[in-house]
């Protein structure tokens, strides 16, 4: 707090802007009998009712809107002091921002936010629209919703309680009594302050290393069994048809682009009726790369039906810059997957009609799962 | 000019009577509505939370007024009026009590009944001029449905009219006074006569089974979606009156008006109203919303069939059964 | 890509066709439906072309609360990772924490005791009945709306959800995110009179479902909005990938609890409810008969919880105390949508971290069949199947 002191001792400078507005009537009226204690008891009843009745517009994304939903509910019940919820933005006086906000998603917050008529108030329910919580650091989220609209009552935990909604709702009918309004904006240069703080306690974070005796679990080298459990009809498809005799030991078998529509038609075909994932992953780290520098794997997994049920999954390795067939013609759920993947990682898919980006906004640059992208990316514009 | 006086006097009473009894009539809908939830709904603002409609009013007045951009402005901001007006229309001609009732029309059904189905121009007027795609579904959907539900109304409210040969309401009342309130006696065209008005009531004033038009869970808030502050208010008020003074309709028109077992009068009609109002709650916080094409399958291939056979039965009972009138 | 088309209903529907396709001059309404609506469960939108009320075509959106987990799993290590798949499905923390950990115990070859086994039963399985309670809470309040009686059940149904929180947050301390499982076995062990509160909440549960089915699929406003809208066949559920209640919903007989046995479901006999009818309707009861095969489940595992250690080794508490030099691994387990899954692929640099993870979210199939299910039904119609998929948008944009 050492720089909101040496802000008190800053020379007063007298900005004629800052005074309050007078209205030209004001001294005049001053002086009726009784005025002064009408405006009074009204101002107190405007300020009854807009205290008393707070509709909740429920900006809930995510977890925390459960909660939110729970408070509504019968245990702790809003309605008691005359909250309810209001699907329209028109009619509501809080938002009640509850859940990750990501940056798709904050700009429809900020309309919402301006389609509520005024007097209005924010709430930021849990870590996540407090400061992003644990994604705070990621690609897609905004670091807290205080970044794009003014919060006056800040409600942490992950999710908070329904009953510390409410606290924070009673906080803000304290808050509305008191006349303090919103917040004034922040001071740039406390933030900047407080920011260089916060990074150099996050830097000094604890090491990796492992601390005391506790016992570590390793694996090593899996060469006894394989991790990928193959069933015997599977094993026959793949050794008749597809002359694959060895299988590898850290994974799924590995089949060549050119094949691997014709083995997911042969799977379908003899009972491998349900997709399971399509997962591509881009190959850079040394451990893996053994054989090429750079590749993409992309694994797929088709699930059997019934008793008995298990999944068959193969992989597929590609050079940089190749496409691998998509599967979209033989399984219709294969569309939002692959366009997952393309998104994501950045595999592109032959023959997907439709081959957008479906998670980030179509005017995104890069592929967060990428290896080069870096982990800790700034959340443009927001960082 | 004694007339107008009279009228006006008594109009004055009523409205603001019905406006008090909105009030409550919130504040006890949501308790009830609690109640029926296992919560506990107002307790906090005043005493068990009676003023809680007074600080909702109080917060919606002071708010913002947002008109939309591309909004239709006159239509915008009249509809909320005329909602209100035609909502109180109606109790214009109700009678409370023998005395009190603005205005004794000859051909009161007739009224209440042309007021009623004015109600639809304010409200498709809202889903109109809110530029809002999703106030305009619920405007069209409104449309739909008080014209439908029109048909098996006026239907039914003909049977009273027939049973008692007029069109007066305050002489419907006196004659169930004298003879028997039609929803116990005659049994049949009668009592299935109530429960099809109470069914197109609900329909008409837009509640749950059939609040197609406001839906909040497919049309976010239908018509009112784009109003703010007052004009809300005026819109949420419309709805209770709406509901309010059909109740009293139904209550003058099929269960004895102001007469009761003993001591008739005003707190027998009131008592009547507040019951049908409390019946339409109950229903609201306990089904589910109809889809438009069923409201419609109901009103036309149910209702509007046993609205006409009811209507034969009512002239047959006047026609054949001595002593009927 | 003609192979594909069997299916006469995926026939019918190309999702990918141009809006002009259908008909070049008819005046299409396009309306907007999310990313924030009432019904959307979170934020998901579809764009929704109308004719009058009747939908024409239905795109799906997603990615509004994409929070990049999946980038965030390969920065943590393997220990660190069960808090954050509690916020996938955020109304089944405790089934993605199960994923996720039998994944790692998969790539580790460790075996869990058998009493962590029972328990994770018991644990999976009163998450299934509480994250069904509040499907059917929010189903009715789809159709019924908030001011209305479906909130009257809904909140119903929340106050018996409550007794199932009040049970994991008196195991946890957490009434929501857990993070209870760990890798090799679980942390919390039940607490002493915990089995008769279960027994408890069991009771006041089963005793209250029948009222329920009343005021729900006994009820003949719920049944005519439900039946035979949202019609999906088995030959596109399966080609969707679609698992779960709406996969036997659809007709096909398959449940992961009892096809490929995990926890202890291979020592307990798990009765699988299917359906034919594969509309709305048909998923409301399939649920409503897992809710009853839950608390069933939940009864036979408290009955024969085995004593025994909860955890394989010494708990697992450090972050780094997990390595794992290489491997390749899919777990998939029976959640209350379906199949969530687990891909893991270990190594790379480090061999505390993952290198790459993935989670098989159940509810994003279950959204890839809105093009097929929604043209023809109408707006109030797209609410109930929206609400019938029970899509839960953190697990499906993650
Ligand atoms: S704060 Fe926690 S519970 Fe709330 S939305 Fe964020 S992750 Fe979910």
């Amino acid at each position: 707090m050492a720089v909101s002191d040496t802000r008190r001792v800053l020379p007063v400078v007298r900005d004629e802007s800052a005074l309050p507005y007078e209205h030209p009537l004001y001294r005049s009226l001053l002086g009726v009998p009784g005025l002064s204690v009408a405006t009074a008891v009204l101002d107190q009843l405007l300020e009854w009712g807009a205290r008393n009745s707070l509709w909740v517009f429920p900006m809930a994304t995510s977890c925390c809107g459960i909660e939110l939903m729970s408070a509504a509910a019968s245990r702790v019940d809003l309605d008691r002091m005359g909250t309810i919820v209001r699907a329209t933005p028109r009619q509501a006086d809080v938002m009640v921002i509850a859940g990750t906000i990501t940056t798709k998603m904050a700009p429809r917050v900020k309309a919402l936010w301006d389609q509520m008529p005024e007097p209005k108030w924010a709430v930021a329910m849990g870590s996540c629209a407090i400061s992003g919580d644990f994604y705070r650091n990621l690609y897609p989220v905004v670091p807290g919703i205080d970044t794009i609209l003014p919060v006056d009552v800040y409600i942490p935990g992950c999710p908070p309680n329904p009953e510390a909604l409410m606290h924070g709702l009673l906080r803000l009918q304290e808050k509305i009594k008191a006349r303090t309004g919103a917040p004034a904006p922040r001071d740039p240069v406390l933030a900047a302050a407080q920011l260089a703080a916060a990074i150099a306690v996050s830097s000094n974070d604890r090491s990796d290393e492992p601390v005391g005796e506790e016992q570590e679990l390793l694996v090593q080298a899996p060469d006894e069994v394989p991790f990928t459990e193959i069933a015997s009809d599977y094993d026959t498809i793949l050794r008749e048809q597809f002359a694959v005799g060895e299988f590898p030991a850290d994974g799924a078998p590995i089949i060549p682009a050119a094949r691997h529509h014709e083995l997911a038609r042969t799977l379908r075909a003899s009972g491998y009726r349900q997709l399971v994932y399509i997962v591509a992953t881009h190959c850079k780290a040394k451990a893996l790369g053994k054989t090429s520098p750079e590749r993409y794997e992309v694994a797929y997994g088709l699930r059997s039906l019934g008793k008995g049920s298990n999944v068959a999954s193969w992989r597929v390795q590609l050079e940089p810059g190749a496409s691998v067939p998509s599967l979209v013609g033989l399984f219709a759920g294969a569309d939002f997957q692959e366009r997952e993947q393309f998104d994501l990682v950045g595999v592109r898919f032959d023959g997907h009609p439709d081959l957008r980006r479906i998670m980030l906004a179509d005017d995104y640059e890069g592929h967060p799962l990428h290896k080069d992208f870096p982990a800790d990316a700034p959340c443009a514009p927001w960082r | 000019m004694s007339g107008l006086v009279h009228g006006a006097q008594y109009a004055v009473m009523i409205v603001s009577s019905l406006l008090a009894v909105i009030a409550i009539g919130i504040w006890f809908e949501r308790k009830f509505a609690g109640r029926m939830q296992s919560r506990l709904g107002p307790t906090i603002v005043g005493p068990v939370g009676l003023l809680q409609p007074l600080a909702d009013v109080v917060k919606l007045l002071q708010k913002e007024d947002i008109v939309p951009k591309d909004a239709d402005r006159a239509l915008f901001d009249l509809a909320p009026l005329l909602a209100v007006l035609f909502s109180l229309g109606a109790a214009a001609v109700v009678p409370f009590s023998p005395t009190a009732v603005a205005a004794d029309l000859d051909i009161g059904v007739l009224f209440i009944l042309a007021i009623g189905a004015l109600m639809v121009i304010p409200t498709f007027a809202a889903g109109w001029a809110s530029n809002n795609k999703f106030a305009l579904l619920g405007g069209m959907r409104a449309v739909a449905q008080s014209v439908s539900y029109a048909v098996p109304l006026v239907l039914v409210v003909m049977v009273p009219v027939i049973l008692s040969g007029s069109m007066r309401v305050s002489e419907i009342v006196t004659f169930q006074s004298e003879h028997h309130w039609f929803a116990v006696w005659p049994i049949i065209p009668g009592l299935p006569a109530f429960a099809l008005f109470f069914i197109a009531m609900l329909a008409e004033s837009n509640r749950i089974p059939f609040d197609i038009p406001e839906a909040e869970s497919e049309l976010v808030a239908g018509i009112t979606t784009e109003y703010t502050g007052a004009k809300f208010v005026l819109f949420y008020m419309a709805e209770y009156v709406h509901t309010l003074v059909g109740s009293a309709v139904g209550a003058a028109l099929f269960l004895g008006g102001w007469d009761g077992p003993f001591k008739p009068g005003l707190h027998w009609m009131v008592l009547k109203t507040l019951l049908l109002f409390t019946a339409v709650y109950w229903v609201r916080w306990t089904l589910l919303r109809f889809r438009s094409d069923q409201l419609m399958d109901l009103c036309w291939k149910r209702l509007v069939p046993i609205a006409v056979g009811l209507v034969f039965l009512a002239a047959a009972w006047v026609q054949f059964v001595p002593g009927a009138r | 890509m003609t192979e594909g088309l069997q299916s006469a209903r995926r026939g019918a529907i190309d999702p990918h066709l141009s809006i002009r396709h259908y008909d070049a001059d008819a005046d299409l309404m396009l309306l907007h439906f999310g990313p924030q609506h009432p019904s959307t469960h979170g934020v998901f939108r579809m764009d929704l072309y109308l004719d009058g009320e009747v939908i024409v075509k239905a795109t799906p959106f997603l990615g509004y609360l994409h929070r990049g987990v999946e980038k965030l799993c390969e920065k943590l290590t393997y220990v660190q990772q069960t808090p954050v798949v509690d916020k996938n499905d955020y109304v089944s923390p405790m089934i993605n924490e199960q994923a996720l950990n039998m994944a790692f115990e998969k790539l580790l070859k460790l075996e869990v005791p058998r009493r962590a086994r029972w328990l994770r039963t018991l644990l999976a399985e009163l998450q299934r009945l509480a994250s069904h309670l509040l499907w059917l809470g929010t189903f009715t309040l789809d159709l019924g709306g908030a001011l209305g009686g479906g909130s009257t059940l809904f909140l119903h149904c929340f106050r018996e959800r409550e007794l199932i929180l009040d049970l994991f947050e008196e195991l946890t301390g957490s009434r929501f995110h857990y993070n209870t499982h760990t890798i090799g076995g679980n942390r919390h062990d039940l607490p002493a009179g915990l089995a008769a509160k279960v027994e408890v909440a069991l009771a006041a549960i089963a005793a209250r479902l029948g009222e329920y089915e009343d005021l729900s699929l006994g009820h003949a406003i719920f049944q005519a909005r439900t039946k035979g809208v949202g019609t999906l066949d088995s030959d596109l559920a399966l080609e969707l990938g679609i698992t779960g209640p709406i996969l036997r919903a659809s007709g096909v007989d398959h449940d992961l609890r009892r096809d490929a046995p995990y926890h202890a479901y291979d020592e307990l006999t798990v009765n699988v409810a299917t359906e034919h009818a594969g509309d709305c309707f048909a998923r409301a009861s399939v649920r409503f008969a897992e809710m009853r095969e839950s608390i069933r489940l939940c009864r036979a595992v408290l009955e024969g919880l085995p004593e025994g250690p909860i955890a394989a080794s010494k708990a697992v508490r450090l972050p780094t105390a997990v390595k794992i030099a290489s491997g390749q691994v899919y777990v998939g387990i029976e959640g209350p949508r379906g199949e969530i899954g687990t891909f893991v692929i270990a190594g790379g640099d480090t061999p505390t971290t993952p290198y790459r993870l993935k989670i098989r979210a159940p509810s994003m199939h279950a959204l890839a069949a809105i093009p097929y299910v929604m043209p023809g039904a109408t707006l109030s119609d797209a609410v109930a199947i929206l609400g019938s998929l029970d899509p839960i948008m953190g697990e499906v944009d993650r």
